[in-house]
């Protein structure tokens, strides 16, 4: 399934998302490209009434997820009541159209 | 590096004002600061234009440049400085660094924006450029949408409830009935916002869990300083109100790769510089003005500041510390909840009220015997923080 | 007057039940009173309406405009089936809304016009319209336009209203439409009030629609009085 790249550092381990060109904890260099596990738990969330022009979806609910091999990323949250420590489980769907083009990013469903 | 006073202070009421262009309403800000002050013949040396997304908002760019020509300060250099919210509070780092350097000697700083020509969710979306367009921004973040996963959390360990959100709001709107220059003038009660049971339909979710009354308008507005030396600024008949500390720190672009997603780490690193600088501790402030773009903010930059241990700010604010007839008024201008929240504006207008405040200029809303103040102006969703300590001298 | 040419000039009526009224408590705290006018009013609302003619932000010119054509031809038995709502805190008039019953199906929504602002009283008077239409009067669908975008927002937007085909009659603008099934999926967010109104709230609202004077009117709809300062 098509995911998000992380990158994981070779020369200390730490996990990054998104890219940075260097290392947030050791400031190295090479990094080793990885991809988060398929499930994580939820992290926070919140529910977005008041919506940016470009998206139509009242309530879509967003939130950051910690994957089980540490690399953290936001994302749509697709579970009813959506609580804190929650285990999801990662999509790949489209999020948003921008400038006419569909835009696909990490969408989460409740897991086991 | 040589002191820095600000010698001339103005702003132009914040709200809606569709009748002004953003230049326009940066000529009568600045030309209020110049004439708040008495520069004799001497002439200004820079410009320095707090501005966030003049192109995005108003399709115009390079307004510093405009600006100069507006209020005929050619040939004085200038610089329009982009820093998301806290362009304000960089455009007064800058033109700081300007006068202590010995580079210049007089320089204008004017913070403004005019959000409201395009529509809410417009500009919400303006505003949310600001995010990692692939981390972020494609899932349709907005800053509220960060203010809400952030108050979550904080709310969560440090058991604030929404009662201390609301109270924040009230305190703020009541602050800002005593300013002439605050955009929202409108009291407002726990029940109208949050304890009566149709509360939700006043104040709607904007973010889980942050409500209408938790954010701050969309506004218009302008807002300038004039910086000069000691010297120059002898003249003045007013008291020398001087910049005793700057300080500014970035975090990451990204709310989830915070090292711990509920410190600010930003504005505490920015708010111990400028102490340090000046020499003053949290202690010795006497008026705070904080920038509570959502009411949680106000609570969390009060304990990351250093006026309050983490988690005893709520309390703090309970028990009436933070009104403006408390131990350490916080937003006596109504900060961003009431007096508005113009991007660009607002670092410079904290640095105006706290001008007024420690000259005993702020009639109303005058807190007594100021002579210590602090800004936070928080710019991004804390990826880059500015703090500032003013004093008054003798 | 000559009765018998006037039934001729006057429309057929439909029998309505009653509005019956409540209080809203806004975010102040202050309670307004939401509840339905009879003809009597109109020559009061009508100088409310009156200074709104020259403002033209947020288009209340040509709202105010078309509301004084609707509540004058209400007056005078030449509007069909139209009702007013109006919204008053401690008496004073703080905003009008009317709606025309096309048939026993369909309402047509006519107009919100908001004295007092930052309050959400048109959002909360246009849902009470709304509740009126839907919940009272048992209607399927209320059409719905709109002059002006801050309109646009509240309705269109915040409902997720349907657009229909044909011309809505404010001037053969896009009609929107407010179904039974939307209006109660948006109820519990979009309509609040309680009933019974308390009896001294009531009579304060009965006893007289205060007009505020036509400054004051102005200066609630432009916040003009602090431009003052510069």
């Amino acid at each position: 399934m098509k995911t998000i790249t992380a990158y994981k550092c070779k020369e200390c381990g730490h996990v990054m998302y998104p890219h940075h060109y260097r290392c947030l904890n050791c400031n190295g260099r090479e990094f080793k490209k990885i991809s988060p596990t398929t499930k994580g738990r939820l992290l926070t969330f919140t529910i977005v009434d008041q919506l940016p022009w470009g998206i139509d979806e009242r309530g879509r609910v967003l939130g950051v997820v910690e994957f089980d091999n540490g690399v953290k990323a936001l994302g749509v949250i697709k579970a009813a009541n959506p609580r804190i420590g929650m285990r999801l489980r990662a999509g790949w769907k489209p999020v948003r159209v921008i400038a006419g083009e569909e835009v696909y990013g990490l969408t989460f469903r409740k897991t086991k | 590096m040589r002191p820095v006073v600000v010698a001339g202070v103005g702003m132009i009421p914040f709200g809606r004002r569709d009748e002004d262009s953003l230049v326009d309403m940066l000529a009568m800000a600045g030309w209020n600061a110049m004439e708040d002050t008495d520069l004799g013949d001497r002439s200004i040396d820079a410009v320095y234009v707090g501005n966030m997304a003049s192109g995005l908002f108003n399709h115009q760019e390079s307004v510093a440049s405009a600006l100069v020509d507006r209020l005929n300060l050619m040939p004085a250099a200038a610089e329009r400085i982009e820093n998301g919210p806290a362009s304000g509070g960089s455009a007064v780092k800058n033109g700081f660094l300007g006068v202590a350097s010995g580079y210049y000697d007089i320089v204008l700083v004017v913070g403004g924006e005019k959000m409201r020509e395009l529509i809410g969710p417009k500009a919400t979306d303006v505003v949310a450029c600001m995010t990692h367009p692939e981390a972020e921004y494609i899932y349709g973040v907005t800053l509220p949408a960060l203010a809400g996963m952030f108050a979550r959390l904080y709310m969560e360990k440090y058991d604030i409830t929404q009662e201390h959100l609301a109270m924040v709001a009230i305190k703020n709107q009541e602050n800002g009935l005593l300013n002439p220059y605050a955009h929202i003038q409108m009291k407002i009660t726990m029940e109208g916002i949050l304890t009566h049971p149709q509360s939700h339909i006043n104040s709607p979710i904007v973010a889980d869990p942050l409500r209408l009354y938790d954010c701050c308008p969309v506004s218009d507005g302008a807002a300038a300083v004039l910086l000069t030396t000691k010297e120059i600024a002898q003249k003045l008949k007013k008291p020398i109100v001087t910049i005793a500390g700057v300080g500014q720190a970035t975090d990451t672009h990204t709310l989830q790769e915070r090292s711990d997603p509920t410190d600010l780490k930003a504005v505490r690193i920015a708010s111990q510089q400028a102490f340090k600088m000046a020499g003053l501790k949290p202690k010795d402030i006497h008026v705070a003005e904080l920038h509570d773009a959502f009411t949680i903010l106000e609570i969390a930059e009060s304990e990351h500041a250093g006026f309050f241990p983490k988690g005893k700010g709520a309390k703090a604010l309970a028990d009436g510390e933070t009104h403006i007839d408390g131990r350490l008024p916080i937003n006596p201008s109504g900060g961003l909840k009431a007096r508005g929240h113009p991007v660009g504006a607002t670092g410079v207008a904290q640095i105006a009220e706290l001008v007024w405040q420690l000259r005993g200029e702020a009639s109303e809303r005058q807190v007594k015997n100021a002579s210590n103040g602090f800004s936070v102006n928080f710019g991004g969703f804390g990826n880059n923080v500015l703090a500032f300590v003013l004093r008054r001298e003798a | 007057m000559d009765m018998d040419i006037e039934l001729y000039l006057r429309p057929p009526e439909m029998e309505k039940p009653a509005y019956p009224p409540k209080v809203i408590t806004l975010a102040t705290g202050k309670p307004m009173v939401v509840r339905q006018v009879d003809r009597d009013a109109v020559p009061i609302l009508l100088q409310a309406v009156k200074p709104t003619l020259d403002i033209e932000r947020d288009y209340y010119d040509i709202v105010g405009a078309r509301v004084y054509a609707e509540l004058l031809g209400w007056y005078r038995y030449r509007v069909r089936d139209e009702f007013c709502l109006i919204g008053q805190i401690e008496g004073l008039l703080v905003g009008i809304v009317n709606t025309r019953s096309y048939s026993p199906n369909v309402d047509i929504s006519l107009h919100t016009l908001a004295i007092e602002r930052g309050l959400r009283i048109g959002a909360h008077l246009f849902a009470a319209k709304m509740e009126y239409s839907i919940e009272y009067l048992g209607r399927d669908e209320v059409l719905i336009t709109a002059e002006s975008p801050i309109g646009f927002r509240r309705w269109m937007i915040e409902y997720g209203l349907e657009q229909r085909d044909g011309q809505h009659e404010l001037g053969g603008a896009t009609p929107y439409a407010l179904t039974r099934d939307l209006y109660f999926r948006n109820k519990d967010r979009l309509v609040a009030g309680e009933r019974p109104v308390p009896p001294e709230l009531m009579e304060v609202a009965e006893r007289e629609i205060i007009v505020a004077s036509e400054d004051d009117i102005l200066e609630k709809i432009l916040g003009a009085k602090r431009r003052e300062i510069q």
